[in-house]
């Protein structure tokens, strides 16, 4: 674990019990639970953002993946158990699809990261809201079907398990494989990645790929959190991902970062959310105080060098 | 060939005006009139005027996210305070100050411009949420009369005035440094261009880009929004890509990203008289920034090929 990740868990264990000594009950473990449920969603996200990152590109078009997968499930799904497993293979298929697409325009067609992803986040965006007709068709169930639901119930929530194995995958893949470690000679320098016989189209493909699953899986847990799929599920998670990989200490410029900061990042911002709704502090006193938090953390450990 | 790239921006508009003349007559049975040029002109001169601000920031390589905020803060106080003179004054300085902290912070804090202005995105839109709880508010009829006429074409006046800001600026000392800075940041340093006030300056323009725009927007719908300046984040950055401005830096022109804003509003009218359903809106809006993006390097590509 590098210098920055060590940080990033420290903010965030400073943040946590900051919050166990603010507002009773944080500290229990039902509150504690909820925290954690909440900061999944952002860490599966931010897993994909941060592979991307990692080579110094980024995903704008985690939203509409997001949402995209979340209709296709439940769709597909017609909240029935015997079609889940149909259901979360087109889904996931869906986000993997939209992430190779993505990667083959940013690696093979030399389209910027932001435009290929910003243009993915809008076609997918048109196409879920023109295919589902903006979900007014009321007898098509837009409902989760049950075992997904269940992955939300106990004391331990199968939930947090997936995204423990998320963690687990990304963790081995980055620093137990060959794989990973082209990621990171690739994000430190592309070019003497390349001379020394990296396939870094390949390496990049890859990585967008992988993105556009994470978003995916994080409309699939979204779905069986809330129940059903809305439009503009989303739309939060496009800044939210960016921060949770900023805040764990992954540059931005590539080469360097660890998914074990990241799970610290997603925790630091959804427990300062928590926190602030807990005092019930008005929305735009969480806006302005939520980014002032990630500006000083940013200051603490997350400047470039000294251009002398 | 290479001019091909460089005047991407005006191609993609003189398309955009083709397709939009072409659809609108045949759709209709005659020609756009008067009244649907004024129309086009007092709807496009806000995301014109962020645009403007946009493509000063891309042109040192960096990015502006927080021209969202700012445009929100904005058009939440003068539609507020009704937009009488005094007020829309301070707005302006307002919005070049927001834009001046996020300037300082990128060229002395050295944090990267991405996630500075992600951070004071978020502090902006809270002050504006803070200001405008609710949507409503109004504007002076003086004051729309002088912006947006819905009867005068007062617009082109102040759209003459933005293109002859950039021609003057360019051809300063300043506007030379903007695009030192952005072809060559060491280089740039070596030769005793000072970095650091460039920068600082080139944000604090674009903040004062997005307050005149957010008047406009006010000036436009005659009433405010705290979350108005969300969608122009997007649309700002898409607009500087269809413009030929080059994401690296020092490369391309705020008049190419002012025609690319013209053809994005365009390309929105151009679907609504094909009959294209709305849902499908973004869909196209999508493939179309792609597709400016490819055919911009498919012309690099075929100058190189010809030139070797």
């Amino acid at each position: 674990m590098n210098r920055r990740a060590a940080y990033a868990v420290a903010v965030a264990a400073v943040v946590l019990i900051l919050g166990a000594v603010l507002s009773p009950g944080f500290a229990s473990w039902p509150g504690l639970r909820a925290v954690l449920i909440v900061a999944s969603f952002t860490g599966f996200v931010a897993a994909g953002q941060m592979l991307v990152v990692l080579v110094g590109g980024i995903d704008l078009s985690i939203p509409w993946v997001l949402n995209a997968a979340a209709i296709v499930l439940t769709t597909t799904g017609l909240g029935l158990a015997d079609r889940l497993p149909l259901a979360l293979a087109l889904a996931v298929g869906a986000g993997l699809l939209a992430g190779l697409v993505n990667g083959l325009g940013v690696a093979w067609l030399g389209v910027p990261a932001v435009v290929m992803t910003l243009g993915m986040n809008g076609v997918l965006q048109g196409l879920t809201l023109g295919v589902s007709q903006g979900l007014t068709c009321g007898d098509c169930g837009h409902y989760a079907p049950q075992p997904l639901r269940d992955l939300f119930a106990g004391t331990v929530p199968a939930a947090l398990l997936v995204w423990l194995g998320a963690a687990l995958f990304v963790t081995v893949l980055l620093t137990l494989t060959t794989f990973g470690r082209r990621v990171y000679a690739t994000g430190a320098n592309p070019r003497a990645a390349y001379l020394s016989g990296v396939g870094v189209k390949g390496v990049t493909v890859a990585l967008y790929t992988l993105s556009g699953g994470f978003a995916a899986l994080a409309g699939i847990m979204l779905v069986g959190y809330g129940g059903q799929a809305s439009l503009g599920l989303g739309d939060p998670y496009l800044f939210e991902s960016i921060a949770a990989v900023v805040v764990g200490g992954v540059s931005i410029l590539g080469g360097r970062g660890t998914y074990v900061g990241v799970i610290a990042g997603s925790l630091t911002l959804v427990a300062v959310t928590t926190v602030l709704r807990a005092q019930q502090v008005p929305e735009y006193g969480r806006l302005m105080i939520y980014g002032l938090v990630i500006l000083a953390i940013l200051f603490a450990y997350g400047r470039e060098r000294a251009h002398d | 060939m290479r001019d091909l790239q460089d005047r991407l921006g005006y191609l993609v508009l003189a398309a955009t005006a083709l397709a939009y003349f072409t659809v609108y007559t045949t759709s209709l049975g005659r020609p756009p009139g008067s009244f649907d040029y004024l129309a086009i002109l007092n709807t496009t001169m806000p995301l014109v005027l962020v645009a403007l601000g946009q493509s000063l920031v891309v042109l040192t390589g960096g990015i502006d996210l927080s021209v969202g905020g700012v445009v929100s803060l904005c058009v939440a106080i003068t539609a507020a305070t009704g937009g009488a003179p005094g007020w829309i004054f301070a707005v302006v300085l307002l919005g070049g100050l927001c834009g001046l902290v996020n300037g300082l912070v990128v060229a002395y804090g050295r944090i990267a411009p991405i996630l500075t202005t992600l951070a004071t995105l978020s502090v902006y839109t809270g002050a504006a949420l803070w200001v405008l709880p609710v949507p409503g508010g109004s504007i002076a009829p003086e004051v729309r009369a002088v912006l947006s006429n819905p009867n005068v074409p007062t617009g082109l006046g102040w759209l003459a005035l933005a293109v002859a800001g950039w021609w003057v600026l360019r051809r300063t000392r300043f506007g030379m440094r903007v695009y030192a800075v952005g072809s060559d940041e060491t280089s740039a340093r070596a030769v005793g261009v000072p970095v650091e006030r460039v920068k600082a300056k080139v944000y604090a323009l674009s903040g004062l880009c997005s307050a005149a725009a957010a008047v406009f927007y006010v000036a436009t719908t005659t009433a405010g929004d705290a979350n108005a300046g969300a969608p122009f984040i997007l649309t700002s950055i898409a607009s500087v890509v269809v413009g030929g401005v080059a994401f690296t830096g020092g490369k391309g022109s705020a008049m190419g990203a002012v025609a690319g804003a013209v053809a994005l509003t365009l390309v929105i009218d151009v679907l609504f008289f094909a009959g294209i359903d709305p849902l499908y809106q973004s869909l196209f809006q999508g493939l179309f920034l792609v597709v400016a993006v490819l055919l911009g390097t498919g012309a690099a590509l075929l100058a190189r090929r010809r030139a070797a």
